[in-house]
């Protein structure tokens, strides 16, 4: 019996060529409550949306140097809603004057039973760690306060210890890939939030020692 | 001096009697002036009686002295005592008020001689003209120098105070360019850019997904002179819309008779009066929101012709310039135009046009916003918040569809099929049947007298269902005769109609069915009437049909037939009325009053007689009485025979 066929060319269009545009920055958290009071103002307007997510990352060690890093996260506020996975590339080197990080990632909605899939797949989970939060929209652009705090006791989510007193922010659009105004409409609100919050893009892999 | 009465000089000394003491409490014991008798025992004892007559003169001249004493003071007494008249020390007194006497004699003669004017006379002192007279030159030098310097200490307070005033001004204005630019930003969406300021009159914020970017610019106006007379309607603040947006624009929806040509389509310009701007809104504010209207329905009839070309329909929709229109019912057309004119066309009026009868349907306009506006919430709930947070946006169920395997099917029920222009066809379609249904119930209550027919119709509708009750009666006769109770539904395509007795029976929209079916249901009140009215009158029901199949066949519904009998059976009435045939009676006689009676001998009884025999045919039209059941009843009472 042959095996199916397996497509050897790469798969795309759909969902695969979504490109994440994002920018990041951070507050400490007496600031929080002036950010949030801006962000709601400059933001669609909607009941402010509070989250606590807990995310996974795992690793599949190769032959080669880089491992694939896939995140899995869901949500701790709506535990019945399907966990999110997903791939994010290397951020593309296009010109310097692009405003934001952009990258290729890969979104897709998994049920409950994602962590043992990965365990079977050959993946490890590397660590992980609890995030809660708010999150704002304006248009297709989405702006997450969160706070993140480290799991001292694996699979315990309610023992959690802050790591920082700060808030991270980010600013990210998906956006399919070629469309390159997104970038000015970011900075722009980017630079509306500016003596408050200062957003720009990290390369994450000038961040790995 | 001489001639002259004596002046008179009193003097009199401050202190009159000598205080001897003075008490603790402050009172003076003034010493007792001594007595007459007293005063002359003192006076005696000074007298040196041993000298000669040179003293005897002094004496005498003393004696009258003495006397003038009592009325004078003993200061005075101690200096003529004495005799010595160089130290008497009113001397000098004296001799100054008689010099200043002297003086004034003088000048008193002097100028009693002068006024006479015979040997003396008065002559001015000249002045020495040219000791005191300065040139004329030097005077106007000196006056003009002393103005000018006054006049310029008072140009300086002036221009102080003028340069204060036009401050006073200036800031005023910018207050009331910043007051007013604090009024926009209470209610518009406003952002610096550079030393711009922006604004953003779309909806994108509050859910809209139309790309146009709605910005508009504030503008400051403060450069008029304020010297002149302000225009009624001055502000400082001014607003620059984009020049798309300009003017105002509606959105007409219309339904008619299906235009025989479709050659002057997409041309629907008709403009009505702009409303009245409330008093006290600013300018800016009705440009703005009369640019938002603009804006949101451009977006509407973008929505509206997008889903008019990609919907597929049995009957396409037809996208002209600024008119989509479809059919919804065979016969009949609905138009949907945006009506957006710019200020410059209103006096392109001119053209007399007849003013056309407003068929424009502006409920179902007022339902297009809403429904607007309801989409563009949608997008802002917080059913499309993601939870995971990294998630992207979307609805909380599509994100199921990948985990729980959902196939086509379930997928498609997830999505909202219905869109905007479906919508509103539905709508107009359920406007346009319940107008004809109540114009057909009208027609008809107005063309038929008996029975009347009445609609109650509801007040609380929904946009695609109402609902109105028919109640089919005859005049005078409503507590007996209400069998008759319709309730309609009218929906989008159908009405559907229930029946008091349970029966549902389903229209079309053809307004030919409801007419014809009204029609049946009449004739067949007329015969329930007939049967209800037996049962008051006391006679009785021997058959009831609703739907006899004898006689000629009705095109419209069936016939109906009753036969009653009279309380003591000798007369029957029957009676068939088809909404076609019309009415038809009949009345049964008992045997004994038919004129031609067949002898037999079968019958030999004369109780026999008493039966009903051969009917007969009443003239229904020449029968007394407004309606039927009125003339029933007459025939009812007619044939009943008195105890």
């Amino acid at each position: 019996m042959e095996a199916p066929p397996v497509t050897v060319m790469p798969v795309t269009g759909g969902t695969i060529n979504m490109m994440e545009y994002l920018l990041q920055g951070s507050v400490y958290d007496q600031a929080l409550e002036s950010l949030l009071h801006r962000l709601r103002g400059l933001c669609d307007n909607m009941e402010p949306e509070t989250f606590t997510d807990h995310e996974l990352v795992y690793l599949l060690k190769g032959q080669q140097g880089n491992p694939f890093i896939l995140r899995a996260r869901r949500s701790l506020s709506h535990p019945t809603s399907p966990w999110h996975l997903r791939y994010l590339g290397q951020p593309e080197v296009g010109d310097k004057s692009r405003h934001a990080l952009v990258r290729n990632c890969v979104d897709v909605a998994a049920s409950h039973s994602l962590p043992e899939f990965l365990n079977e797949m050959g993946f490890r989970m590397d660590h992980e760690f609890v995030a809660n939060g708010h999150m704002f929209r304006k248009g297709a652009m989405k702006i997450v306060v969160s706070k993140l705090s480290r799991i001292l006791v694996p699979g315990n989510t309610e023992n959690t210890e802050r790591l920082s007193l700060s808030y991270l922010v980010e600013l990210n659009v998906l956006a399919p890939a070629g469309q390159d105004n997104m970038s000015d409409d970011m900075r722009s609100f980017a630079e509306q939030l500016k003596p408050l919050v200062h957003l720009e893009k990290i390369d994450p892999s000038k961040q790995r020692h | 001096m001489s001639g002259c009465p004596a002046v008179r000089v009193s003097i009199e000394s401050t202190c009159e009697k000598q205080v001897q003491e003075v008490a603790l409490d402050g009172t003076e014991t003034y010493v007792p002036p001594l007595s007459m008798s007293q005063n002359l025992a003192k006076l005696a004892q000074r007298i040196d009686f041993s000298q000669g007559s040179d003293s005897e003169e002094e004496v005498i001249e003393g004696e009258p002295r003495d006397r003038e004493w009592t009325k004078q003071e003993p200061e005075e007494e101690e200096g003529t005592v004495k005799f010595q008249p160089s130290l008497w020390p009113w001397d000098s007194v004296r001799n100054n008020l008689r010099s200043a006497l002297t003086e004034m004699c003088v000048l008193h003669d002097v100028l009693s001689v002068v006024k006479e004017k015979k040997y003396m006379a008065l002559d001015p002192v000249s002045q020495d003209l040219t000791a005191s007279k300065t040139p004329q030159v030097f005077q106007l030098i000196s006056k003009k120098k002393s103005l000018g310097t006054a006049a310029q200490l008072l140009l300086k307070g002036a221009e102080k105070l003028s340069k204060s005033v036009a401050e006073n001004q200036e800031n005023r204005r910018q207050r009331d360019f910043n007051s007013e630019l604090l009024r926009l930003r209470s209610q518009w969406k406003l952002r610096k850019v550079g030393d711009k300021i922006l604004g953003d009159l779309s909806y994108r914020s509050a859910g809209s997904l139309f790309p146009h970017h709605g910005t508009f610019e504030v503008l400051k106006n403060t450069d008029i002179d304020l010297d002149k007379k302000l225009p009624e309607d001055y502000c400082p603040l001014d607003v620059q819309i984009p020049s798309d947006l300009d003017g105002s624009a509606y959105i007409k929806v219309s339904i008619q008779k299906q235009a025989p040509d479709i050659g002057d389509l997409g041309t629907v310009a008709l403009f009505r009066r702009p409303p009245k701007t409330k008093a006290g809104t600013q300018q800016w504010h009705v440009k703005l929101e009369a640019a938002q209207n603009v804006l949101l329905c451009k977006e509407i009839f973008a929505q509206l012709s997008r889903e008019a070309v990609q919907i597929k329909s049995q009957i396409p929709h037809i996208v002209v310039k600024n008119q989509i229109i479809s059919q919804p019912f065979p016969g009949l057309q609905l138009s949907i135009s945006l009506c957006h004119s710019t200020g410059e066309k209103k006096n392109h009026r001119a053209s007399p046009e007849k003013p056309k009868p407003d068929d424009h349907l502006y409920v179902l306009e007022h339902n297009l916003h809403q429904m607007m506006r309801e989409f563009h919430k949608q997008q802002l709930s917080s059913v499309v918040m993601p939870h995971p947070a990294s998630a992207p946006f979307g609805h909380k169920r599509m994100r199921l569809a990948g985990p729980m395997a959902y196939d086509k099917a379930e997928i498609f029920s997830l999505q909202q099929n219905e869109g905007l222009l479906e919508k509103i066809i539905k709508q107009a379609k359920h406007i346009f049947l319940r107008s004809r249904t109540a114009r057909t119930i009208d027609s008809l209550a107005s063309r038929i007298e008996d029975p009347q027919i009445q609609a109650h119709w509801s007040n609380i509708n929904d946009v695609y269902e109402s609902s109105v009750k028919v109640l089919i009666t005859s005049q005078g006769y409503e507590q007996i005769c209400k069998s008759i109770q319709l309730q309609l539904n009218i929906g989008v395509e159908q009405i559907r109609v229930v029946h008091r007795d349970g029966r549902v029976v389903t229209l079309s929209h053809q307004e030919q069915e409801l007419q014809d079916f009204l029609l049946s249901q009449m004739s067949q009140h007329q015969v329930h009437a007939v049967q209800q009215l037996a049962k008051v009158m006391g006679w009785h029901v021997l058959s009831f049909s609703n739907h006899v199949g004898l006689g000629p066949v009705e095109s419209i519904g069936n016939a109906s037939a009753v036969t009653v009998a009279s309380p003591n059976g000798e007369y029957a009435i029957s009676v068939r009325n088809g909404p076609e045939s019309g009415c038809k009676v009949l009345v049964q006689f008992p045997r004994s009053q038919t004129k031609e009676l067949p002898k037999s001998d079968v019958i030999q009884d004369a109780k026999w007689s008493h039966l009903r025999g051969p009917s007969k045919e009443v003239h229904w039209s020449r029968m007394e009485g407004r309606n039927f059941v009125y003339k029933m009843e007459l025939l009812m009472a007619a044939l009943t025979p008195c105890p």
